[in-house]
């Protein structure tokens, strides 16, 4: 089976397949040998199976959620807060 | 920004020659896929908790960030997006670096506010268009101008105060949809729009009522557009004495200044 993040990163810079419609995607994903995972992610538009097979990892948008600019609660150094400070190298932990 | 398609070379070429990579992304494919191009990518993710004020979140990366950069080491991190566009940490990391004497830099990215125009087939430029956080636009007197568009962030938070929380509810919306009321009718068209993450998907764009913002499903990453709502006025004023200098000849400025 092909990589699927591999083949994800060329599906994303590769014109023709980042604009093909989801059928024909799906074809030229078989002749690479996709894991059905991503045949039916591309099939669907749902990453949902793709989720299932690189492991489902909830994460909170920060672009949607940085602002600040009513708050007013001081320093906010409360070491409390602190989750443990990742490996160097380590894949991250869900949040 | 989609996976694949928007992560420019320069950008790359930081994430691969810096020391550490701290990663604040929306999609844990898309820090798996990070994940790929350094061996010591540390998600900032874990820092956030439901019921801890998301400022607190904020300064900590900040801090964690600027740990490894007093340690001497090149730190690269990685934003969701434009790191410059509704991010505070981003800015707050470089003012710090910098006041302690450290070389630091932005490099632009692909927003979702640049894949919004592209999808939706908008451009800013023809009617105008404002920006607002949602609750900021709750919180402060602002003047909304009808006649362009209006582009609504974090609506799927609206109102929340305590920055604690990563989602508010239909009370909270109508309160949105009863301040937008006064410039809008509520049979106005909207636009809910959400930018592809992964490549195997396409933008979601639904369309739907003002009146009944309040009760569909919004997540905190989608945006809502309003389309104008009334016809550009001209100003007739500023148009008279435009058209009054159009009849005199303008000094060129050269001849204005006095010479030696």
């Amino acid at each position: 089976m092909a990589d699927t993040l591999e083949l994800l990163e060329m599906i994303g810079r590769t014109a023709s397949l980042r604009r093909a419609p989801p059928r024909e995607l799906v074809e030229l994903l078989r002749h690479m040998e996709a894991t059905e995972a991503l045949k039916a992610a591309a099939a669907s538009g749902d990453d949902a199976p793709l989720c299932e097979e690189l492991g489902h990892k909830p994460m909170h948008s920060p672009q949607s959620t940085q602002t600040h600019g009513y708050e007013d609660d001081g320093s906010g150094q409360d070491q409390a807060d602190l989750p443990p400070a990742p490996e160097p190298g380590q894949p991250s932990q869900p949040g | 920004m989609t996976l694949g398609s928007h992560l420019a070379p320069l950008a790359r070429s930081h994430i691969e020659q810096a020391d550490v990579v701290f990663a604040a992304l929306s999609d844990g494919i898309v820090e798996m896929w990070l994940q790929r191009m350094h061996p010591d990518v540390r998600s900032l993710q874990p820092y956030y908790r439901e019921g801890k004020s998301r400022m607190r979140t904020y300064r900590q990366w900040v801090e964690v960030m600027m740990a490894e950069v007093r340690a001497g080491k090149t730190v690269c991190g990685v934003f969701y997006g434009h790191p410059g566009v509704f991010a505070w940490s981003p800015h707050e990391a470089i003012r710090v670096a910098r006041a302690e004497g450290y070389e630091a830099h932005m490099e632009p990215g692909i927003s979702a506010e640049d894949c919004l125009y592209a999808d939706l087939g908008i451009d800013p430029g023809r009617f105008g268009c404002q920006h607002f956080e949602a609750s900021q636009l709750l919180l402060y007197e602002r003047r909304i101008d009808p006649a362009g568009y209006l582009v609504l962030w974090q609506v799927g938070l609206v109102g929340d105060l305590s920055l604690k929380r990563f989602a508010t509810g239909a009370t909270h919306r109508q309160v949105l949809v009863d301040l937008l009321s006064r410039d809008y009718p509520l049979e106005h068209e909207l636009i809910v729009y959400r930018c592809a993450t992964l490549p195997i998907q396409r933008p979601q764009i639904r369309r739907l009522a003002l009146r009944d913002l309040p009760h569909v499903p919004l997540a905190a990453e989608e945006t809502v557009v309003l389309p104008p709502a009334i016809p550009l006025q001209p100003n007739l004023a500023m148009r008279e004495r435009l058209q009054a200098l159009g009849e005199h000849r303008e000094q060129p400025l050269e001849d204005a200044v006095p010479t030696r």
